[in-house]
């Protein structure tokens, strides 16, 4: 007993590697199998931790809401990903693919975004990109990397 | 001889001593260098009656995620990781200063800081009141900064969220194996919860001029309901 419970452990170290996968939180309560597309008018940026938050007035309600919130990584992971604190600002009208609440919510953690003059950001960036470093271009569709 | 004694002088000179800046952790994937990855961490095993608990725990939170429901941890309530999660939460990147008697050690995710006073004395873990980073002494052991940390409040999770309890002593042998590489390989003991100590390594990467993005967790939307499931506000959140 003792060995197979000592094995296991030993399993849930290696998958779980030297580095948690999750920073804040786990994110299984969106929907990430089923991405949305929503658009609208950014009412509020926080530009916050331990997330960022864009809350979107939709052009079209969906789901029966009007109003959506998305959540982004950190500060700290988007400014890797390329954005900076005023990329997106109340009254711009965006469009965003997000992954939805499970439990029908209208709230969301955003995959990418496509900002008024066309630009497409992603959720975050790798490691080790900051002030002081070289920033890469995110570019379309760049992936989540939210909490790695 | 002359090898061994210039490797030796090489290994003490102030360069291989220098872990000085900020330091992402590695991730494998792209870009991973076989060469400078972490060693696997050896085998734990907690004694029975910890086992069994902790298994329960992992399954059952296991089975949360799978239901979209994840259960509580304190990070969602904003709490920092403590020691020893603190020195790798996901990629965020930790800072090391090294001044007179003292290295300081600060991570981003959280803001957390620990203190390791150089060439002291380590007091009985009696002593030392129970908290999230304990206290730590160092010294250097040629090449490698040894560090001595006990006084880990028991709320504060261990290693993959391990239970641990107070007599847990925490020893971490730090080393570049690269100018630009750095090696944490952390030693946990606990006579109360573990059969035998068990060890891993944590990697990371110089960041050459990196600065540290400010982190104080002001605009927590997640919340835990009733039955102990995480959710999230909606509608917005600070004013």
């Amino acid at each position: 007993m003792r060995s197979l419970i000592s094995r296991s452990l030993l399993l849930g170290v290696l998958a779980a590697g030297g580095t948690p996968l999750l920073a804040h939180h786990s994110f299984s309560m969106f929907d990430q199998a089923a991405p949305i597309t929503i658009a609208g008018v950014v009412s509020s940026v926080e530009w916050t931790n331990p997330h960022v938050y864009i809350e979107l007035d939709l052009t079209e309600p969906v789901k029966g809401a009007k109003h959506w919130s998305i959540e982004l990584g950190s500060p700290s992971i988007l400014q890797r990903g390329g954005w900076k604190f005023n990329t997106v600002k109340k009254g711009d009208k965006v469009s965003a693919v997000v992954s939805p609440l499970k439990n029908g919510d209208p709230g969301s953690l955003l995959t990418r975004i496509t900002l008024p003059d066309g630009r497409v950001l992603g959720n975050g960036g790798p490691a080790g990109v900051g002030p002081g470093t070289t920033a890469p271009n995110a570019g379309a569709g760049a992936s989540s990397t939210l909490g790695r | 001889m002359l090898a061994i004694a210039g490797a030796m002088a090489e290994a003490q000179s102030p360069a291989a001593r220098n872990i000085s800046g900020a330091w992402v952790p590695m991730g494998g994937g792209r870009g991973a260098d076989p060469k400078v990855a972490p060693p696997p961490a050896t085998p734990i095993v907690l004694k029975p009656e910890y086992a069994k608990a902790y298994e329960a725990r992992r399954t059952a939170e296991a089975e949360a995620v799978k239901r979209g429901e994840p259960v509580a941890t304190p990070a969602i309530l904003c709490l920092p990781y403590g020691m020893p999660r603190m020195m790798t939460v996901a990629s965020y990147p930790i800072e090391i200063l090294q001044t007179a008697g003292q290295v300081t050690i600060i991570t981003e995710a959280f803001s957390e800081v620990r203190r390791v006073y150089l060439d002291q004395p380590q007091l009985p873990i009696d002593e030392v009141p129970p908290g999230y980073y304990g206290r730590s002494v160092g010294r250097w052991d040629g090449d490698t900064f040894v560090i001595d940390t006990v006084g880990i409040k028991q709320s504060v999770l261990s290693y993959n969220m391990l239970p641990h309890s107070e007599q847990m002593r925490i020893t971490e042998r730090m080393r570049l194996v690269t100018p630009d590489v750095l090696h944490d390989q952390i030693t946990i003991e606990d006579p109360v919860v573990l059969e035998k100590p068990f060890t891993y390594t944590l990697g990371f990467r110089r960041l050459p001029k990196y600065e540290m993005v400010e982190f104080v967790c002001e605009n927590n939307r997640e919340y835990v309901d009733e039955q102990g499931r995480v959710r999230m506000r909606t509608g917005g959140g600070q004013k």
